[in-house]
Formats: C-alpha cells, sequence, structure tokens
C-alpha cells in the first residue's frame, strides 16, 4: 500500500512540475466553460420565449435545457484531453530507461500500474472538480436547484473518463513511443465509441443490440438523465479493470520476454 | 551470498547467456570481466531480478529470484550502465523518493540520506535536477540511489564507463571502501580496474563463463607460461636455427633483431638459452621474461578458447 503511494505521489508530482496537467486542465475547463456559457445564454433568450407560452415552459428547465448538452460535449471533449494524461505513464520510462531501475526496487508490478493509474485518475477527477462552479452559479440564477440527475450526470462522466483513461494506460504499456500511444490511444476510443453504429440497434438484430452496448459513449447517456443503472455501472467497471489487468499482464510479459 | 545457479537466458531465439553458474562469498568484490555483448549486463539484470531467467536460478542471502524477488530486491542496489532517472526530479528529493519506495520508514531514511549525501558527495548538487547533472554527478546519483536503504549486495553495471580519470578514480576508491561490508559485482571491459578493485574473477564471452579464479591466480596460472623478450644480435635464420634446438619452446615471434618467445609451463630454460645464443658467437643485447598481464589472460581466453581449462 505505501509503495503506491510513493508512486503516486511521485506522478502526481511530475504531472504538477511539468506542463502536462495544467495544460490539460486549462483547455478542458475553458471548453467547459464556453460550452456552459453557450447553453446558459441559450437557454436563458429560450425561456424569456418560453414565458410567453407556458405550455411549452413547463417542458424545459436547466438539466434539459443546459447540463444534458453541456456534459454530452463533454464526451468528445474528454477523448481528446484524456489520451495525453495517459500517454506517457510507461511509454516514456521504457523509452527514457527509467524503467529498468523502477524494477529492480522492492515493488510489485501490481503496485506501479495502480500507483500511475490512480494519478492519472486523479487529473481526471480535478478537470472534473473544478467545473462544479458551473451548476452552483446555474442554480443560483435560476432560483431552483435539481443537483441528482447533475450529480449522477458528474458520476458517469467520471466513470467514462477513467475508463478513457485506462485503455490510454493499456496502450502506453504497449508502446514506448508517446506519440504512436496517443494516436492509438485516439483510434481505439473511437473504435468504441463508433460500435455502437456499426449495426442499426433498432434493425431488431442481435449484433446490433451487442454493438450497442459495447459502445463506450453510449453508456454515459442514462447518467446525464439522471438515471444510476447497475448495467451501465457494471460495464464501465467492468471496462475498467480489464484495460488495468490487461496492462498489468503486458508488463509482466515485456519483462519476460526481456 | 549470491548464487549463480545454470541461468540461461534466451531473446526469443537468440541466445544472450547459457548456463552459468558461479558464486560470490560475503564481502567479496568479483569482476565480471567480458567484451562488449558477452551477456554481462543481462546477467546484472538476472540477478536484479530485472528479468527472470529462461532457465537456472539465483539466490541471494538464501531467498530465490524466482520465488521471493522482493526480498532478493530489497538487498540489492544496483547501478545500471548509464543509469536513467527521472530528470524532472531534484537529487535529494529523487533519492528520498527510492528509499521510500525501497521501504525506509522515515527515521532510518533521513539517517541514510546524511550518509549517503556524504559518501557519494552530493552535498553542492542537493537541489539541482537530475538532469541538469554530468555524467559524473548523475553516476554518484545513481550510487545514492543504489545504496539508500544500505543494502548487502551492489550490483554495478560498468560504473565507471563514460567517466574523467578524477571521477573513475573516485568512483574506485569508493567501491573500494566498501570492500568487506558489501558484497559487490562489478562488470567491465577495462582490465586494470579488476585487478585494482576485485578480489575475484569471473570472465564471461559469448554468454559463457570462459574463466574463473581469484584475481591473483588468474595472472599467475597464465603466467606459468610466460614469455621471454630477446634483442639479439645475427642473421635470424641462424638464431631460430638455436631455438629450434632447444626443447620447451612453443613459438617463437620474430621481428627483426628482437624475439618474442613463448615458453612451455613449468620450464625454466632461461640460463641454457642464453649460453647456446652467446656461445654461438651472436650479440644478445637484450632479455627480458615476463609475466602476462591480466590483460594478455583476457584476450587469450575470448580469442581462442582451446586450452583454457581454468
Amino acid at each position: 500500500m505505501r509503495n503506491i503511494g510513493e508512486i503516486y505521489k511521485r506522478e502526481i508530482k511530475f504531472y504538477f512540475t511539468t506542463p502536462v496537467a495544467y495544460v490539460v486542465i486549462v483547455i478542458f475547463t475553458a471548453i467547459f466553460g464556453f460550452l456552459f456559457y453557450r447553453n446558459l445564454i441559450f437557454y436563458s433568450n429560450l425561456s424569456y420565449q418560453m414565458m410567453q407560452n407556458p405550455y411549452y415552459a413547463r417542458n424545459i428547465d436547466l438539466i434539459v435545457g443546459v447540463f444534458s448538452p453541456v456534459f454530452s460535449s463533454i464526451s468528445i471533449i474528454f477523448l481528446m484531453v484524456i489520451p495525453p494524461i495517459s500517454m506517457r505513464l510507461f511509454a516514456e520510462e521504457k523509452k527514457t530507461g527509467t524503467i529498468e531501475l523502477l524494477f529492480t526496487y522492492p515493488v510489485r508490478d501490481v503496485e506501479i500500474v495502480m500507483g500511475k493509474w490512480l494519478a492519472a485518475v486523479t487529473i481526471v477527477f480535478v478537470m472534473l472538480l473544478l467545473t462544479i462552479p458551473a451548476p452552483f452559479l446555474a442554480f443560483k440564477f435560476a432560483g431552483s436547484s435539481e443537483w441528482g440527475p447533475v450529480l449522477s450526470g458528474y458520476l458517469g462522466l467520471f466513470l467514462m473518463g477513467v475508463a478513457f483513461l485506462s485503455l490510454g494506460v493499456l496502450i502506453s504499456a504497449l508502446s514506448e513511443n508517446q506519440i504512436v500511444a496517443i494516436i492509438i490511444s485516439y483510434g481505439a476510443l473511437l473504435g468504441f465509441w463508433f460500435i455502437g453504429w456499426a449495426v442499426d440497434p433498432h434493425s431488431g438484430k442481435q449484433i446490433g443490440k451487442i454493438f450497442g452496448e459495447l459502445s463506450i459513449i453510449g453508456h454515459v447517456n442514462d447518467f446525464l438523465k439522471g438515471l444510476i443503472d447497475t448495467k451501465n455501472i457494471t460495464y464501465y467497471v467492468l471496462f475498467i479493470f480489464t484495460m488495468v489487468f490487461l496492462s498489468l499482464r503486458v508488463l509482466e510479459s515485456k519483462r519476460w520476454r526481456g | 551470498m549470491i548464487k549463480i545457479d545454470g541461468v540461461t537466458k534466451m531473446y526469443g531465439q537468440a541466445l544472450a547467456v547459457k548456463n552459468i553458474s558461479f558464486e560470490v562469498e560475503r564481502g567479496e568484490i568479483l569482476g565480471f570481466l567480458g567484451p562488449n555483448g558477452a551477456g554481462k549486463t543481462t546477467t546484472m539484470r538476472i540477478i536484479t531480478g530485472y528479468f527472470p531467467p529462461t532457465d537456472g536460478n539465483v539466490i541471494v542471502d538464501g531467498y530465490s529470484v524466482l520465488e521471493q524477488p522482493i526480498e532478493v530486491k530489497k538487498r540489492i542496489g544496483y547501478v545500471p550502465e548509464n543509469p536513467s532517472m527521472y530528470k524532472d526530479m531534484k537529487v535529494l528529493e529523487y533519492i528520498k523518493f527510492i528509499g521510500a519506495i525501497k521501504g525506509l520508514k522515515r527515521s532510518d531514511l533521513k539517517r541514510n540520506l546524511e550518509s549517503v549525501v556524504e559518501k557519494c558527495s552530493l552535498e553542492d548538487v542537493a537541489n539541482k535536477r537530475i538532469g541538469e547533472l554530468s555524467k559524473g554527478y548523475r553516476q554518484r546519483v545513481a550510487l545514492g540511489q543504489a545504496l539508500i536503504n544500505d543494502p548487502p549486495v551492489l550490483i554495478l553495471d560498468e560504473p565507471t564507463s563514460g567517466l574523467d580519470p578524477k571521477q573513475i578514480f573516485e568512483i574506485r576508491q569508493l567501491i573500494k571502501s566498501m570492500a568487506g561490508e558489501r558484497t559487490i559485482i562489478l562488470s567491465t571491459h577495462i582490465l586494470p580496474e579488476v585487478s585494482m578493485t576485485c578480489d575475484k574473477v569471473v570472465i564471461i564471452n559469448e554468454g559463457r563463463i570462459v574463466a574463473e579464479d581469484t584475481t591473483e591466480n588468474l595472472g599467475r596460472s597464465f603466467a606459468q607460461s610466460y614469455q621471454l623478450e630477446m634483442t639479439i644480435d645475427g642473421n635470424p635464420e641462424d638464431v631460430m636455427e638455436i631455438f629450434s634446438q632447444i626443447p620447451g619452446i612453443l613459438r617463437v615471434d620474430n621481428d627483426r633483431n628482437t624475439y618474442v618467445v613463448d615458453i612451455e609451463k613449468d620450464k625454466d630454460i632461461r640460463a641454457e638459452l642464453s649460453r647456446k645464443i652467446v656461445e654461438s658467437g651472436f650479440g644478445l643485447l637484450e632479455f627480458k621474461s615476463r609475466m602476462l598481464s591480466l590483460e594478455e589472460v583476457f584476450l587469450k581466453l575470448v580469442t581462442e578458447e582451446e586450452g583454457v581449462n581454468a
């Protein structure tokens, strides 16, 4: 446990003593802020018009009008900003050779993987945490608050972000070149995204349903609606576990081969 | 203390080391000698647990590197060739981090840190980033990280390569100063380094051990087939004629007036030879007998494997 902590601390320090974390976090929060702002303006104009028609006004609220569209867009932003966090974790150590000493210390492989993975997870957590003022502001201005769906949305986004990240960790363990690692991460994430469209899920074919269930993006939608379904949680947890487990196996097998 | 038992390592189909066995006693400094690509680094990486052997086992202080790698790793300080360390970290911060990872308690860490900084003379660079350091200092930081948990075993892969003469001297002094208290394996392709620092030598070539003995014995056993170096005034053909008359001469190299004569083991023909030459009316200008240096032993071993029974 202590070793995980030490490796975690060193990785966190790296993220924050080099520009990596700052660049990623700033870009993410800036884009989030912009999307939030645009949607809020749009929503406030819309609600102004709706005031003339009370019937329609019942159908819109902050969740539908602002948070759902913003949270949906975050999938795409995550796709861009998460691979840069994960790509260096192992690829860099292999390239510079620092992994040689790391592997000769009395540390288990699983502790190395967990320490690194947790540090990257922390960056995703911080990214999301920094956007929390947005719902506070929105609820304050709206004079009402509906934290349930917002928090469930955050949970979904966090799980999805960590899933993205874990896939990136596996690719970083496979590659020695960070550029290659990031491009393969983009490719693989898009692959897991598009797989849901491979076969029309409404075609009635079983395969369409299966592909739909595999989609890494599809499972976040329910969360954004305020629906916490064990099926979706299971999907992400299983996905994350598989990726981290495979990373561990990849590192072990690389050692055996020398 | 360290027992290498029939270790073989394959990289895919390529054989790196084959069936290597040797032992190092507690407190001994062992020189691991061989040309580049002989399998020194591979063997050291197996001892340190960086990767497992394809076959065989390594026992360090009673623990198997295959079954209890963590216990083995706790007892080893390793300095790789051209050690790569985290360039973004500061020297003290780095060594502290390594100490923590090696499982040192806070109080022990503080104490060891002071002694390591002093031993490796790191005071001046304590707060510099490792990426900014010169090669010599980086080597010392690498030694520092190896020593931070006060390990009984040190594995040093070409610790003096790429350093300037003064730094080489300092590192060798440091290694020597640890003789007796730590068991050290030191790989090198520089022979004087071995005769200067090591008690015992293992010579490896093309993945196999070709010789293993104490530094003194190795020099002596080959010195038995000693050489005579002579300068003789006279017609080379006639001089060679004399050599052929004397039993016990293995080979004569002739370059104008100088002759290098290889003499069979345990035969002292110096008196007979000099008498014969003078009696035949040649001028014996110079007569030197010399032992083979470790350098020559090494070259003999790695160039011609036959005749090596060490």
